[in-house]
Protein backbone atom coordinates (compact mmCIF):
# COMPACT_ATOMS: atom_id res chain seq x y z
CA UNK A 1 0.00 0.00 0.00
CA UNK A 2 2.50 2.51 0.91
CA UNK A 3 4.38 1.56 -2.41
CA UNK A 4 1.23 2.65 -4.27
CA UNK A 5 1.06 5.64 -2.59
CA UNK A 6 4.49 6.32 -3.06
CA UNK A 7 3.77 6.34 -6.36
CA UNK A 8 0.23 8.07 -6.69
CA UNK A 9 2.26 10.93 -4.77
CA UNK A 10 4.96 11.34 -7.13
CA UNK A 11 2.86 11.66 -9.85
CA UNK A 12 0.91 14.20 -7.85
CA UNK A 13 3.95 16.27 -7.71
CA UNK A 14 5.17 16.01 -11.05
CA UNK A 15 1.87 16.54 -13.06
CA UNK A 16 -0.82 18.40 -10.44
CA UNK A 17 0.84 20.43 -7.66
CA UNK A 18 0.99 23.80 -8.78
CA UNK A 19 -0.96 23.18 -11.80
CA UNK A 20 2.66 21.46 -13.27
CA UNK A 21 0.70 19.99 -16.08
CA UNK A 22 0.84 22.92 -17.98
CA UNK A 23 4.80 22.96 -18.30
CA UNK A 24 3.94 19.06 -19.97
CA UNK A 25 0.77 20.80 -22.27
CA UNK A 26 2.81 23.85 -23.71
CA UNK A 27 5.83 21.16 -24.37
CA UNK A 28 3.51 18.86 -26.42
CA UNK A 29 2.18 21.44 -28.06
CA UNK A 30 5.62 22.61 -29.15
CA UNK A 31 7.02 19.10 -30.09
CA UNK A 32 3.60 18.61 -32.00
CA UNK A 33 4.57 21.98 -33.53
CA UNK A 34 7.82 20.94 -34.60
CA UNK A 35 7.28 17.78 -35.62
CA UNK A 36 4.61 18.19 -37.74
CA UNK A 37 5.99 21.20 -39.85
CA UNK A 38 9.60 19.55 -39.86
CA UNK A 39 8.01 16.22 -41.46
CA UNK A 40 6.44 18.40 -43.89
CA UNK A 41 9.29 20.25 -44.77
CA UNK A 42 10.95 16.85 -44.73
CA UNK A 43 9.29 14.86 -46.94
CA UNK A 44 9.10 18.16 -49.80
CA UNK A 45 12.79 18.84 -49.78
CA UNK A 46 13.03 14.98 -49.96
CA UNK A 47 10.74 14.29 -52.53
CA UNK A 48 12.11 17.48 -54.60
CA UNK A 49 15.93 16.78 -54.01
CA UNK A 50 15.51 12.83 -55.03
CA UNK A 51 13.02 13.72 -58.13
CA UNK A 52 15.52 16.88 -59.67
CA UNK A 53 18.35 14.16 -58.70
CA UNK A 54 16.80 11.78 -61.12
CA UNK A 55 15.66 14.27 -64.05
CA UNK A 56 19.16 15.63 -64.09
CA UNK A 57 21.76 13.15 -63.48
CA UNK A 58 23.89 12.29 -66.49
CA UNK A 59 21.98 15.15 -68.28
CA UNK A 60 24.21 17.45 -70.88
CA UNK A 61 24.14 20.76 -69.24
CA UNK A 62 22.40 19.70 -66.13
CA UNK A 63 24.41 17.41 -64.55
CA UNK A 64 25.80 19.76 -61.95
CA UNK A 65 22.30 20.11 -59.94
CA UNK A 66 22.11 16.34 -59.48
CA UNK A 67 25.89 16.81 -57.86
CA UNK A 68 24.68 19.67 -55.77
CA UNK A 69 21.99 17.62 -54.14
CA UNK A 70 24.38 14.91 -53.62
CA UNK A 71 26.56 17.14 -51.98
CA UNK A 72 23.29 17.96 -49.70
CA UNK A 73 22.58 14.46 -49.05
CA UNK A 74 26.43 13.45 -48.00
CA UNK A 75 26.41 16.59 -45.78
CA UNK A 76 23.58 16.16 -43.92
CA UNK A 77 23.59 12.33 -43.13
CA UNK A 78 27.62 12.87 -42.48
CA UNK A 79 27.10 15.53 -39.54
CA UNK A 80 25.64 14.87 -36.35
CA UNK A 81 21.80 16.30 -36.28
CA UNK A 82 22.75 18.24 -32.76
CA UNK A 83 25.58 19.78 -34.47
CA UNK A 84 23.11 20.86 -37.05
CA UNK A 85 21.01 22.16 -34.77
CA UNK A 86 23.06 24.38 -32.79
CA UNK A 87 24.86 25.61 -36.29
CA UNK A 88 21.78 26.87 -37.70
CA UNK A 89 19.98 28.38 -34.31
CA UNK A 90 23.84 30.13 -34.35
CA UNK A 91 22.96 31.58 -37.75
CA UNK A 92 19.70 32.32 -37.49
CA UNK A 93 19.95 33.77 -34.24
CA UNK A 94 23.12 36.02 -35.79
CA UNK A 95 21.37 37.51 -38.47
CA UNK A 96 17.90 37.64 -37.45
CA UNK A 97 17.18 36.86 -33.39
CA UNK A 98 14.63 34.41 -35.10
CA UNK A 99 12.96 32.55 -32.52
CA UNK A 100 13.94 29.00 -31.72
CA UNK A 101 11.01 26.60 -32.81
CA UNK A 102 11.87 28.21 -36.41
CA UNK A 103 15.03 27.39 -36.16
CA UNK A 104 14.11 23.43 -35.03
CA UNK A 105 11.65 23.19 -37.63
CA UNK A 106 14.07 24.17 -40.42
CA UNK A 107 17.08 22.00 -38.90
CA UNK A 108 14.88 19.47 -38.51
CA UNK A 109 13.24 19.24 -41.84
CA UNK A 110 16.38 19.65 -42.96
CA UNK A 111 17.93 17.02 -41.72
CA UNK A 112 15.34 14.85 -42.38
CA UNK A 113 15.25 15.83 -46.16
CA UNK A 114 18.37 14.28 -47.20
CA UNK A 115 17.53 10.94 -45.43
CA UNK A 116 13.50 11.07 -47.01
CA UNK A 117 15.55 11.83 -50.44
CA UNK A 118 17.31 8.88 -49.93
CA UNK A 119 14.21 6.71 -49.60
CA UNK A 120 11.95 8.30 -52.22
CA UNK A 121 15.56 7.59 -54.74
CA UNK A 122 14.93 3.91 -53.92
CA UNK A 123 11.60 4.56 -54.33
CA UNK A 124 11.77 5.87 -57.53
CA UNK A 125 14.39 3.20 -58.82
CA UNK A 126 11.73 0.48 -57.97
CA UNK A 127 10.22 1.19 -60.54
CA UNK A 128 10.34 -0.68 -63.42
CA UNK A 129 11.81 1.02 -66.26
CA UNK A 130 9.16 0.20 -68.97
CA UNK A 131 6.45 2.62 -66.56
CA UNK A 132 8.63 5.81 -67.60
CA UNK A 133 8.90 4.21 -70.98
CA UNK A 134 5.45 3.58 -71.76
CA UNK A 135 4.54 7.23 -70.20
CA UNK A 136 7.08 8.89 -72.81
CA UNK A 137 5.51 6.85 -75.47
CA UNK A 138 2.61 8.49 -75.04
CA UNK A 139 4.01 12.11 -75.56
CA UNK A 140 3.72 12.93 -71.97
CA UNK A 141 7.16 15.05 -70.59
CA UNK A 142 9.43 13.29 -68.46
CA UNK A 143 8.29 15.59 -65.73
CA UNK A 144 4.70 14.80 -66.11
CA UNK A 145 5.60 10.85 -66.31
CA UNK A 146 7.27 11.02 -62.75
CA UNK A 147 4.78 13.10 -61.37
CA UNK A 148 1.89 10.80 -62.75
CA UNK A 149 2.90 7.65 -63.24
CA UNK A 150 6.18 6.89 -61.12
CA UNK A 151 5.72 9.18 -58.38
CA UNK A 152 2.54 7.47 -57.18
CA UNK A 153 3.76 4.12 -57.16
CA UNK A 154 6.89 4.99 -55.46
CA UNK A 155 5.54 6.45 -52.53
CA UNK A 156 2.97 3.47 -51.81
CA UNK A 157 6.17 1.24 -52.12
CA UNK A 158 8.50 3.33 -49.66
CA UNK A 159 5.55 3.98 -47.56
CA UNK A 160 7.16 2.06 -44.65
CA UNK A 161 9.96 3.34 -44.52
CA UNK A 162 8.84 6.94 -44.74
CA UNK A 163 6.73 5.94 -41.59
CA UNK A 164 9.76 5.07 -39.75
CA UNK A 165 11.88 8.14 -40.39
CA UNK A 166 8.97 10.08 -39.43
CA UNK A 167 8.51 7.92 -35.96
CA UNK A 168 12.31 8.39 -35.75
CA UNK A 169 11.81 12.48 -36.86
CA UNK A 170 9.37 12.94 -34.28
CA UNK A 171 11.49 11.84 -31.32
CA UNK A 172 14.77 13.17 -32.80
CA UNK A 173 12.94 16.87 -31.91
CA UNK A 174 13.83 15.53 -28.09
CA UNK A 175 17.25 17.42 -28.68
CA UNK A 176 15.46 20.58 -29.63
CA UNK A 177 15.65 21.43 -25.55
CA UNK A 178 19.41 22.64 -26.96
CA UNK A 179 18.09 25.86 -28.27
CA UNK A 180 15.89 26.86 -25.47
CA UNK A 181 12.90 24.88 -27.02
CA UNK A 182 10.79 24.06 -24.37
CA UNK A 183 9.55 20.81 -25.73
CA UNK A 184 8.27 18.08 -23.96
CA UNK A 185 11.70 16.84 -22.70
CA UNK A 186 12.95 20.05 -21.70
CA UNK A 187 9.19 20.48 -20.00
CA UNK A 188 9.95 16.99 -17.87
CA UNK A 189 13.68 18.03 -17.41
CA UNK A 190 12.19 21.93 -15.51
CA UNK A 191 9.41 19.79 -13.62
CA UNK A 192 12.18 17.23 -12.16
CA UNK A 193 14.41 20.06 -11.40
CA UNK A 194 11.17 22.01 -8.80
CA UNK A 195 10.53 18.86 -7.43
CA UNK A 196 13.85 17.09 -7.24
CA UNK A 197 12.24 13.73 -9.05
CA UNK A 198 13.80 13.62 -12.23
CA UNK A 199 12.69 10.09 -13.07
CA UNK A 200 8.50 10.40 -13.21
CA UNK A 201 8.63 13.96 -14.82
CA UNK A 202 10.47 11.89 -17.74
CA UNK A 203 8.36 8.85 -18.16
CA UNK A 204 5.89 10.94 -18.66
CA UNK A 205 7.75 12.37 -21.33
CA UNK A 206 8.42 8.74 -22.81
CA UNK A 207 4.63 8.17 -22.31
CA UNK A 208 3.83 10.56 -24.62
CA UNK A 209 6.14 10.18 -27.42
CA UNK A 210 4.87 6.07 -27.01
CA UNK A 211 1.52 7.81 -27.50
CA UNK A 212 2.38 9.61 -30.85
CA UNK A 213 4.44 7.41 -32.18
CA UNK A 214 1.48 4.89 -31.56
CA UNK A 215 -1.07 7.33 -33.40
CA UNK A 216 1.88 7.24 -36.36
CA UNK A 217 1.85 3.58 -36.71
CA UNK A 218 -1.64 3.61 -36.70
CA UNK A 219 -2.15 6.60 -39.72
CA UNK A 220 0.44 4.87 -41.63
CA UNK A 221 -1.05 1.40 -41.94
CA UNK A 222 -4.20 2.85 -42.69
CA UNK A 223 -2.57 4.96 -45.45
CA UNK A 224 -0.73 1.69 -46.43
CA UNK A 225 -4.22 0.02 -46.79
CA UNK A 226 -6.10 2.96 -48.86
CA UNK A 227 -3.02 2.81 -51.42
CA UNK A 228 -2.80 -0.54 -51.58
CA UNK A 229 -6.45 -0.52 -53.35
CA UNK A 230 -4.96 -1.14 -56.64
CA UNK A 231 -3.41 -4.47 -55.66
CA UNK A 232 -6.57 -5.97 -54.48
CA UNK A 233 -6.60 -9.09 -57.09
CA UNK B 1 6.54 8.12 -93.88
CA UNK B 2 9.29 7.28 -91.99
CA UNK B 3 12.60 7.88 -93.48
CA UNK B 4 15.31 6.38 -92.25
CA UNK B 5 18.75 7.07 -93.28
CA UNK B 6 22.18 5.67 -92.08
CA UNK B 7 21.14 4.90 -88.82
CA UNK B 8 23.96 3.64 -86.30
CA UNK B 9 23.42 2.60 -82.35
CA UNK B 10 25.75 1.74 -80.09
CA UNK B 11 25.83 1.02 -76.31
CA UNK B 12 29.74 1.12 -75.54
CA UNK B 13 31.65 -0.39 -77.65
CA UNK B 14 28.63 -2.43 -78.66
CA UNK B 15 27.52 -2.16 -82.31
CA UNK B 16 23.74 -2.67 -82.73
CA UNK B 17 23.11 -1.25 -85.60
CA UNK B 18 25.47 -0.94 -88.59
CA UNK B 19 24.08 1.45 -90.79
CA UNK B 20 20.13 1.55 -91.27
CA UNK B 21 18.83 3.02 -94.70
CA UNK B 22 14.68 2.68 -94.91
CA UNK B 23 11.74 3.80 -95.83
CA UNK B 24 8.39 3.06 -94.42
CA UNK B 25 5.07 4.17 -96.46
CA UNK B 26 1.94 5.30 -95.25
CA UNK B 27 -0.77 2.15 -94.42
CA UNK B 28 2.30 -0.55 -94.63
CA UNK B 29 2.49 -3.15 -92.48
CA UNK B 30 6.13 -3.69 -91.91
CA UNK B 31 7.09 -6.79 -89.80
CA UNK B 32 10.80 -7.39 -88.67
CA UNK B 33 11.95 -10.72 -87.64
CA UNK B 34 15.44 -11.81 -87.05
CA UNK B 35 17.30 -13.75 -84.30
CA UNK B 36 17.75 -12.49 -81.13
CA UNK B 37 19.99 -9.56 -80.60
CA UNK B 38 20.08 -8.71 -84.44
CA UNK B 39 18.96 -5.52 -83.29
CA UNK B 40 15.42 -5.20 -84.40
CA UNK B 41 14.20 -4.04 -80.84
CA UNK B 42 16.79 -1.00 -80.90
CA UNK B 43 15.81 -0.21 -84.35
CA UNK B 44 12.01 -0.23 -83.59
CA UNK B 45 12.81 1.99 -80.17
CA UNK B 46 15.00 4.03 -82.22
CA UNK B 47 11.71 5.34 -84.83
CA UNK B 48 10.23 6.99 -81.74
CA UNK B 49 13.42 7.64 -79.58
CA UNK B 50 13.41 5.43 -76.85
CA UNK B 51 16.75 4.93 -78.15
CA UNK B 52 18.98 7.68 -79.00
CA UNK B 53 20.44 6.94 -82.10
CA UNK B 54 24.21 7.44 -82.29
CA UNK B 55 24.07 8.70 -85.79
CA UNK B 56 22.18 9.08 -88.93
CA UNK B 57 18.87 10.35 -88.87
CA UNK B 58 15.28 9.88 -89.00
CA UNK B 59 12.32 12.41 -90.61
CA UNK B 60 8.92 11.27 -90.01
CA UNK B 61 5.84 12.87 -92.07
CA UNK B 62 8.79 15.70 -92.92
CA UNK B 63 10.29 16.29 -89.42
CA UNK B 64 13.81 15.35 -88.72
CA UNK B 65 13.07 13.65 -85.25
CA UNK B 66 16.82 13.03 -84.94
CA UNK B 67 17.20 16.89 -84.93
CA UNK B 68 18.68 18.57 -81.72
CA UNK B 69 15.74 21.15 -81.39
CA UNK B 70 13.33 18.33 -82.33
CA UNK B 71 10.01 17.82 -80.02
CA UNK B 72 10.38 14.56 -78.54
CA UNK B 73 7.35 14.66 -77.15
CA UNK B 74 5.05 16.22 -80.10
CA UNK B 75 6.76 13.47 -81.87
CA UNK B 76 5.73 10.59 -79.87
CA UNK B 77 2.39 11.65 -79.92
CA UNK B 78 1.74 10.26 -83.40
CA UNK B 79 3.42 7.29 -83.19
CA UNK B 80 2.05 4.69 -80.54
CA UNK B 81 3.97 1.99 -78.94
CA UNK B 82 3.38 -1.20 -77.35
CA UNK B 83 5.44 -3.14 -75.40
CA UNK B 84 6.31 -6.62 -74.91
CA UNK B 85 5.83 -6.39 -70.84
CA UNK B 86 2.67 -4.37 -71.38
CA UNK B 87 3.71 -1.53 -69.19
CA UNK B 88 -0.07 -0.54 -68.12
CA UNK B 89 0.21 1.84 -65.07
CA UNK B 90 -0.78 -0.27 -62.19
CA UNK B 91 -1.91 2.24 -59.91
CA UNK B 92 -4.88 3.62 -62.64
CA UNK B 93 -7.74 1.68 -63.30
CA UNK B 94 -8.18 0.56 -67.10
CA UNK B 95 -10.18 3.92 -67.99
CA UNK B 96 -7.86 6.04 -66.18
CA UNK B 97 -4.84 4.44 -68.12
CA UNK B 98 -6.57 4.70 -71.15
CA UNK B 99 -7.00 8.48 -70.76
CA UNK B 100 -4.31 9.49 -68.96
CA UNK B 101 -2.21 10.84 -71.34
CA UNK B 102 -5.18 12.52 -73.79
CA UNK B 103 -6.61 14.35 -70.68
CA UNK B 104 -2.88 15.30 -69.68
CA UNK B 105 -1.67 16.67 -72.65
CA UNK B 106 -4.92 19.00 -73.17
CA UNK B 107 -6.06 17.10 -76.45
CA UNK B 108 -9.24 15.93 -75.22
CA UNK B 109 -11.37 16.94 -72.12
CA UNK B 110 -11.95 14.43 -69.63
CA UNK B 111 -15.71 13.62 -70.88
CA UNK B 112 -14.48 13.15 -74.20
CA UNK B 113 -11.66 10.58 -73.36
CA UNK B 114 -14.08 8.79 -71.19
CA UNK B 115 -16.43 8.76 -73.81
CA UNK B 116 -13.13 7.82 -76.11
CA UNK B 117 -12.31 5.14 -74.24
CA UNK B 118 -15.20 3.36 -73.20
CA UNK B 119 -15.68 3.20 -77.37
CA UNK B 120 -12.67 1.42 -77.65
CA UNK B 121 -12.99 -0.74 -74.81
CA UNK B 122 -16.52 -1.55 -76.12
CA UNK B 123 -14.68 -2.39 -79.11
CA UNK B 124 -11.86 -4.80 -78.30
CA UNK B 125 -14.56 -6.37 -75.98
CA UNK B 126 -13.43 -5.29 -72.69
CA UNK B 127 -15.68 -2.49 -71.48
CA UNK B 128 -16.65 -4.72 -68.62
CA UNK B 129 -13.04 -4.12 -67.32
CA UNK B 130 -13.07 -0.06 -67.17
CA UNK B 131 -12.98 0.34 -63.21
CA UNK B 132 -10.41 -2.77 -63.14
CA UNK B 133 -6.93 -2.43 -62.25
CA UNK B 134 -4.40 -3.90 -64.21
CA UNK B 135 -3.00 -6.46 -61.49
CA UNK B 136 -6.56 -8.14 -62.06
CA UNK B 137 -5.91 -8.64 -65.47
CA UNK B 138 -5.00 -11.70 -67.77
CA UNK B 139 -1.86 -10.76 -69.91
CA UNK B 140 -3.81 -11.04 -73.36
CA UNK B 141 -6.71 -8.43 -72.02
CA UNK B 142 -3.30 -6.36 -70.35
CA UNK B 143 -1.99 -6.34 -74.38
CA UNK B 144 -5.25 -5.21 -75.62
CA UNK B 145 -5.32 -2.31 -73.08
CA UNK B 146 -2.00 -1.33 -74.16
CA UNK B 147 -2.83 -0.75 -77.89
CA UNK B 148 -5.71 0.61 -76.99
CA UNK B 149 -4.19 3.11 -74.64
CA UNK B 150 -1.74 3.78 -77.91
CA UNK B 151 -4.42 4.07 -79.84
CA UNK B 152 -6.65 6.72 -77.53
CA UNK B 153 -3.27 9.28 -78.41
CA UNK B 154 -4.84 8.80 -82.39
CA UNK B 155 -1.60 8.28 -83.52
CA UNK B 156 -0.69 7.69 -87.30
CA UNK B 157 1.92 5.03 -87.12
CA UNK B 158 1.76 1.99 -84.73
CA UNK B 159 5.17 0.45 -82.86
CA UNK B 160 4.85 -2.69 -82.11
CA UNK B 161 7.97 -4.66 -79.80
CA UNK B 162 7.51 -8.12 -79.25
CA UNK B 163 3.92 -7.51 -78.29
CA UNK B 164 2.90 -11.18 -77.87
CA UNK B 165 6.14 -12.72 -76.69
CA UNK B 166 5.31 -12.31 -73.04
CA UNK B 167 2.05 -13.90 -72.91
CA UNK B 168 0.36 -17.66 -72.00
CA UNK B 169 0.32 -19.16 -75.82
CA UNK B 170 -3.43 -19.11 -75.41
CA UNK B 171 -3.78 -15.47 -75.23
CA UNK B 172 -1.84 -14.93 -78.47
CA UNK B 173 -4.58 -14.98 -80.81
CA UNK B 174 -6.61 -12.41 -79.09
CA UNK B 175 -4.02 -9.78 -79.39
CA UNK B 176 -2.96 -10.78 -82.91
CA UNK B 177 -6.71 -10.46 -83.91
CA UNK B 178 -6.54 -6.91 -82.37
CA UNK B 179 -3.58 -6.51 -84.77
CA UNK B 180 -5.19 -7.49 -87.58
CA UNK B 181 -8.30 -5.36 -87.11
CA UNK B 182 -6.19 -2.44 -86.62
CA UNK B 183 -3.71 -3.53 -90.18
CA UNK B 184 -7.54 -3.82 -91.81
CA UNK B 185 -8.20 -0.18 -90.67
CA UNK B 186 -5.20 0.57 -92.64
CA UNK B 187 -2.91 1.75 -89.61
CA UNK B 188 0.40 1.92 -90.43
CA UNK B 189 2.35 -0.87 -88.33
CA UNK B 190 6.02 -1.47 -87.71
CA UNK B 191 6.15 -4.69 -86.09
CA UNK B 192 8.88 -7.02 -84.17
CA UNK B 193 7.71 -10.30 -83.90
CA UNK B 194 8.62 -14.37 -83.90
CA UNK B 195 4.95 -14.82 -85.20
CA UNK B 196 5.75 -15.97 -88.68
CA UNK B 197 2.15 -16.86 -89.10
CA UNK B 198 1.11 -13.16 -88.29
CA UNK B 199 4.14 -12.05 -91.10
CA UNK B 200 2.37 -13.82 -93.54
CA UNK B 201 -0.96 -12.83 -93.40
CA UNK B 202 -0.88 -9.43 -92.03
CA UNK B 203 2.86 -7.69 -93.23
CA UNK B 204 2.92 -5.97 -96.45
CA UNK B 205 6.71 -6.73 -96.36
CA UNK B 206 8.75 -8.71 -94.25
CA UNK B 207 12.41 -7.79 -92.98
CA UNK B 208 14.62 -10.29 -91.32
CA UNK B 209 17.41 -8.14 -89.34
CA UNK B 210 21.06 -9.72 -88.62
CA UNK B 211 24.07 -7.89 -86.91
CA UNK B 212 22.43 -4.93 -87.23
CA UNK B 213 21.41 -4.72 -91.01
CA UNK B 214 18.29 -5.47 -92.96
CA UNK B 215 19.68 -8.04 -95.09
CA UNK B 216 16.79 -8.99 -96.83
CA UNK B 217 13.37 -7.91 -96.90
CA UNK B 218 10.15 -8.53 -99.41
CA UNK B 219 6.17 -9.17 -99.75
CA UNK B 220 5.97 -12.25 -97.34
CA UNK B 221 4.86 -14.51 -100.01
CA UNK B 222 8.49 -14.45 -101.70
CA UNK B 223 10.10 -13.91 -98.55
CA UNK B 224 9.00 -17.16 -97.26
CA UNK B 225 8.90 -18.84 -100.27
CA UNK B 226 12.08 -17.95 -101.60
CA UNK B 227 14.56 -16.86 -99.26
CA UNK B 228 18.05 -15.96 -100.84
CA UNK B 229 20.24 -14.83 -97.96
CA UNK B 230 21.79 -18.07 -96.60
CA UNK B 231 21.41 -16.36 -92.49
CA UNK B 232 17.28 -16.24 -93.58
CA UNK B 233 17.57 -19.69 -94.96
CA UNK B 234 19.13 -20.87 -91.34
CA UNK B 235 16.61 -18.45 -89.60
CA UNK B 236 13.47 -20.06 -91.40
CA UNK B 237 14.40 -23.14 -91.46
CA UNK B 238 14.78 -22.92 -87.52
CA UNK B 239 11.76 -21.02 -86.78
CA UNK B 240 9.20 -22.60 -89.39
Amino acid sequence: MDFFLGIWDAIDKALIRENRYEFYLSGIGNTLLISLFAVILGFLIGAFVAVVKQLCAGRRGIGWIAKICDLYVFVIRGTPVLVQLLLINAVLFNYRGANAIVAAVMCFGINSGAYVAEIVRAGIESIDKGQTEAGRSLGLGAGQTMWLIVLPQAIKNILPALGNEFIVLVKETSIAGYIAVTDITKAAQYVGSKTYDLITPLLIAAAFYLILVFILTKLQKLLERRLGKSDRR
Amino acid sequence: MIDVKDLKKSFGDLNVLNGINEHIYKGEKVVIIGPSGSGKSTFLRCLNLMEKPTSGSICVEGEYITDRKANVNLIRRKMGMVFQHFNLFPHLTIKKNITLAPVKLGLMTKEEADAEAMRLLERVGLADKADAYPPQLSGGQKQRIAIVRALAMKPDVMLFDEPTSALDPEMVGEVLDLMKQLADDGMTMVVVTHEMGFAREVASRVMFMSDGQIVEQGPPDEFFANPKNPRLKDFLSKVL
